[in-house]
């Protein structure tokens, strides 16, 4: 069977998850038997076949199991949405349209990924100026200064694209100073040190990450974007003392940070002790736990939990977005939830898989930075849900409410497809006697 | 390279067991903790679909039921009580605004229908859930009389079966129509007298002149004394300078321990609690079971511990250094429980052995299975069964001849001690009455508290007792189980 029938034969049951998921969240709301927004669900189910057939034209080689597993993540996350509003879901299945074309886009106009490398530093300064324009012209929502105001009413989080963006960045520089970076020269405090200047971006962008914690007060931006850094740092060269350095470093400052902002001193102590002002500050925290709670082992199933009050209030706060695993927990149970959870590693596995497959140091490291970035964004939040970490405003991948969010997961999931397809092509010519480009 | 990716993939993945792990904990081991929480709304909404099981007294009066309705062609339940007051703090509500008290909080698990297997496969269907009903020891024939009797006063009642420890009536007065808590919680709060305090389980009252019952116990139990040992009263009893008198400042004379405890003379049991010190009197109270929280079926919150309080902290029973004079006589911060006395009371009567109380006997389903049957538990040995019989043999002296007269039943013999707890103010005594009837073969015992009284124990409490104890000794007992 070829690659991308495996990819049909596995996409067709992912749909239907979600579109079951709907009509179940849609019976259950109407207290009946429902078909649910089929249109809706007809038109995302349109969106993921269209990615399948232009991959089938122009990137056939590429990896079979990743787009069945964005159609499951986007199909139950499109299914919670609307349970929770179906407004909402409505609003996401545009943005599920708009992430598809850009898929579409990238898988169309970049059949090489290593043209990336060559722009990497106006890649990376395009990242900071994204960035820093959002420091300087963002607007505050929820205490965070994360979103761009463009016309109509409508929000953009540049730091999502910026996150990408650095990712491509980080790829080309550290695949240029690898190899100064893996061979220390100096030993200071025991350990084996390269030279200063080498290890200079690891302070500044800790530094960076600091700053952002502060400025945009959103402690899981920032740790995000230090810890795909790290992992990055690590991938490049295989040194463990970088990543422990690194989260030392971030300890250290987020330590200090903690005990100087008051402002973050007041989260961080309503993440260790939510139900000491359970109607107040902890009061997020403390009703998503009510609802994890609910949800048991098994839960009641698709929109049967009673997440959202009879005048249609959320019960948690940034239900739709930040506390959607919440939602999940709560309607499909524990088992649920794992299920969720298993998706994203298995994303991972297929994420890192490419990354090992690809034939070049650039590939590798875009590929890596690439899925590390997925997977410790749902880490994050998730994390944030369930209480290991501090709650942090970060989406989680293709299931929050959210179009920038939505756009950039699925471009990211683009550039995988293209490396994998790249480096099985590759393969092939190299097979053939043909010499690679 | 492909070495570290392969470790980065191992480390995001256990990263991501450590959230399973964590996950499980707050959906599975945490779970059940997290909905019993007061402020959970998943817990208060559901309550609506549940048919609450009935609370039903021993003389099949339905206290406590569910009523269905229906609100967009959804099918809900609410809280209805057919007799209002009646029982009102032990009853106890559930609502959602309020939270729940009482037995309605106690046995939630069990009126809720959340027990057993059948409540995992519940979570399956979020469907309607048919509760259990709760069958009491009270009997509303005892209780009523209680609280009428208690009607226009502040005090309580408390009547248990001293053998079994079944809780025949717990009266609170003022009292509160448990169907107006969801509509008036506010105005019942701010009424008068605290309607919402179970005084009778959760009142900390000082004991007076009923403690010497424990006194007179601890003196036996010691061996120094008998019921007939001989004491001279000089009418003041001195210690560490300062003078104890009887009340009323009366001299006795010569008389023995039986007539000490008849007539309540303080000079006598202020030197036996001085002779047998702190220990000896301290180690009675223990088997006694003060200074111990009182295990009953009630939440913990509505049952104070009685014992010794110092800056409200409860001390222990047994310190060497205290006044044991004065505890002997009820005095030196001691605070105790109607509850409580009863216990002591009940002790006495089943011959020395303690009986754990409780009020719901059966727990039982809509299909006539029995869920939970409470038996008869003993709690603790406070005496010999000859010591016993002695105390109690001196307590009917008090009523035949002494303080408690009119406690006194024609044709029965009771046994009882009272106890005038003062205040300071002659208008604001706290009146005790303590006893059981039939003497020979007891079948009930009392405590009773009548706040703010200008009378005694003996005027004030001792009649409202055997008015009591009479219903109770009347009241046969209802046959037949189960009603459907």
């Amino acid at each position: 069977m070829s690659l991308r029938s495996r990819e049909l034969g596995f996409l067709i049951p992912a749909l239907l998850l979600g579109m079951l998921g709907l009509a179940a969240g849609a019976s259950a709301r109407a207290d009946a038997l429902q078909a649910g927004p089929w249109q809706t669900a007809l038109g995302v189910a349109l969106v993921f076949i269209v990615m399948h057939a232009v991959l089938r034209l122009r990137a056939p080689l590429s990896d079979p199991y990743l787009v069945p597993i964005l159609a499951a993540l986007t199909g139950i996350g499109l299914a919670m949405l609307y349970r929770i509003d179906p407004g909402l879901a409505g609003d996401q299945a545009i943005w599920v349209t708009l992430g598809g074309i850009v898929f579409c886009a990238v898988i169309v106009f970049l059949p090489d990924q290593r043209v990336l490398e060559r722009y990497r530093y106006l890649i990376g300064l395009t990242a900071v100026a994204l960035l820093v324009a959002t420091m300087v012209f963002g607007t505050e929502v929820n205490g965070s200064r994360l979103w761009i105001e463009v016309g109509g009413g409508q929000r953009v989080q540049l730091g999502e694209l910026a996150k990408v963006l650095m990712v491509i960045f980080l790829a080309g520089y550290l695949r240029e100073k690898r190899e100064v970076l893996a061979i220390p020269t100096q030993r200071r405090l025991g350990m084996n040190l390269p030279a200063v200047r080498h290890l200079a971006p690891i302070l500044v962008f800790w530094g960076a990450a600091l700053v952002a914690v502060v400025v945009l007060n959103d402690f899981g931006t920032a740790l995000l974007f230090f810890g795909v850094f790290l992992a990055m740092l690590y991938l490049a060269t295989g040194r463990p003392l970088y990543v422990g350095l690194g989260l030392g470093l971030f300890a250290v400052g987020a330590l200090a940070i903690w005990a100087a902002v008051p402002r973050i001193g007041a989260r961080v102590d309503s993440w260790l002790h939510p139900f000491s002002d359970a109607q107040g500050s902890g009061y997020q925290m403390v009703q998503s736990l009510y609802a994890l709670a609910d949800g048991g082992v098994v839960g009641p199933g698709f929109g049967r939990a009673l997440l959202v009050s009879p005048g249609g209030t959320p019960r948690i706060p940034a239900l739709e977005t930040d506390f959607i695993f919440s939602a999940v927990s709560n309607d499909l149970g524990y088992v649920g939830a794992i299920g969720v959870m298993l998706l994203y590693v298995l994303l991972m596995a297929r994420g890192f898989a490419i990354a090992t497959a690809a034939r070049d140091g650039f590939s590798k490291l875009l590929a890596g930075g690439l899925t590390a970035v997925v997977g410790l964004q749902a880490f994050i939040i998730i994390g944030g849900v369930v209480r290991l970490v501090p709650l942090t405003g970060v989406t989680l991948p293709f299931m929050s409410y959210g179009g920038s969010s939505v756009v950039v997961n699925f471009g990211i999931a683009a550039l995988l497809l293209v490396i994998s397809n790249r480096s099985r092509q590759g393969l092939v010519e190299a097979v053939r006697g043909v010499p690679a480009t | 390279m492909n070495k570290s990716i392969r470790t980065l993939y191992l480390a995001l993945a256990a990263a991501f067991a450590v959230l399973v792990v964590m996950l499980g904990y707050w959906q599975v081991v945490a779970a059940g903790g997290l909905d019993e929480r007061a402020d959970n709304p998943y817990t208060m909404e559901k309550q609506r679909l549940v048919d609450r099981g009935r609370i039903i007294s021993a003389d099949k009066i339905v206290l406590a039921e569910s009523v269905a309705y229906r609100e967009k062609g959804k099918k809900y339940y609410r809280r209805y009580y057919p007799q209002g007051t009646l029982a009102s703090q032990v009853v106890g509500y559930a609502t959602a605004a309020q939270g729940a008290t009482g037995l309605e909080q106690q046995y939630n698990r069990y009126l809720a229908g959340s027990y057993g297997t059948g409540a995992i496969l519940d979570r399956l269907r979020e469907e309607t859930k048919d509760g259990a009903d709760i069958r009491l020891t009270l009997d509303t024939r005892i209780q009523k009389t209680a609280e009428a009797l208690l009607s226009g006063r502040k005090g309580a009642v408390v009547a248990i079966q001293p053998k079994t420890g079944k809780v025949l009536a717990v009266a609170s007065s003022p009292t509160f129509d448990l169907n107006q808590v969801t509509s008036d919680f506010a105005s019942i709060r701010k009424e008068d007298g605290a309607p919402l305090l179970n005084r009778a389980t959760a009142g900390l009252y000082p004991p007076g002149s009923t403690f010497k019952v424990v006194t007179a116990t601890a003196a036996l139990v010691s061996g120094k004394w008998s019921a007939s040992s001989t004491f001279d009263d000089k009418g003041v009893y001195v210690v560490d300078g300062k003078p104890i008198y009887n009340s009323g400042k009366s001299k006795f004379g010569l008389h023995n321990l039986t007539d000490a405890l008849t007539f309540s003379i303080n000079t006598t049991f202020a030197q036996i609690g001085d002779t047998l010190g702190g220990r000896k009197l301290g180690g009675e109270m223990n088997r006694f079971g003060f200074a111990r929280p009182t295990e009953i079926d009630l939440p913990s919150g509505e049952v104070a511990t009685s014992g010794r309080y110092r800056d409200g902290k409860l001390l222990p029973n047994d310190q060497r250094d205290e006044d044991a004079s004065r505890i002997a006589i009820g005095q030196e911060n001691l605070q105790v429980t109607p509850l409580q006395m009863a216990m002591v009371a009940g002790a006495i009567a089943n011959g020395g052995r303690m009986m754990r109380p409780y009020l719901v006997r059966r727990v039982i389903t809509p299909d006539g299975v029995v869920v939970k049957q409470q038996r008869p538990e003993e709690v603790d040995s406070v005496a010999s069964a000859y010591i016993a019989s002695e105390v109690g043999r001196m307590m009917q002296s008090v009523v035949s001849e002494g303080t408690g007269t009119q406690a006194g039943l024609s044709g029965l013999s009771v046994a009882g001690k009272t106890g005038t707890a003062e205040t300071g103010d002659p208008e604001r005594n706290q009146a005790w009455f303590i006893g059981y009837a039939p003497a020979e073969d007891p079948e009930v015992a009392v405590a009773v508290v009548i706040e703010d009284t200008s009378g005694t124990g003996g005027t004030e409490a001792a009649p409202v007792a055997g008015e009591v104890m009479r219903t109770a000794l009347s009241s046969d007992p209802v046959p037949g189980e189960p009603i459907s």
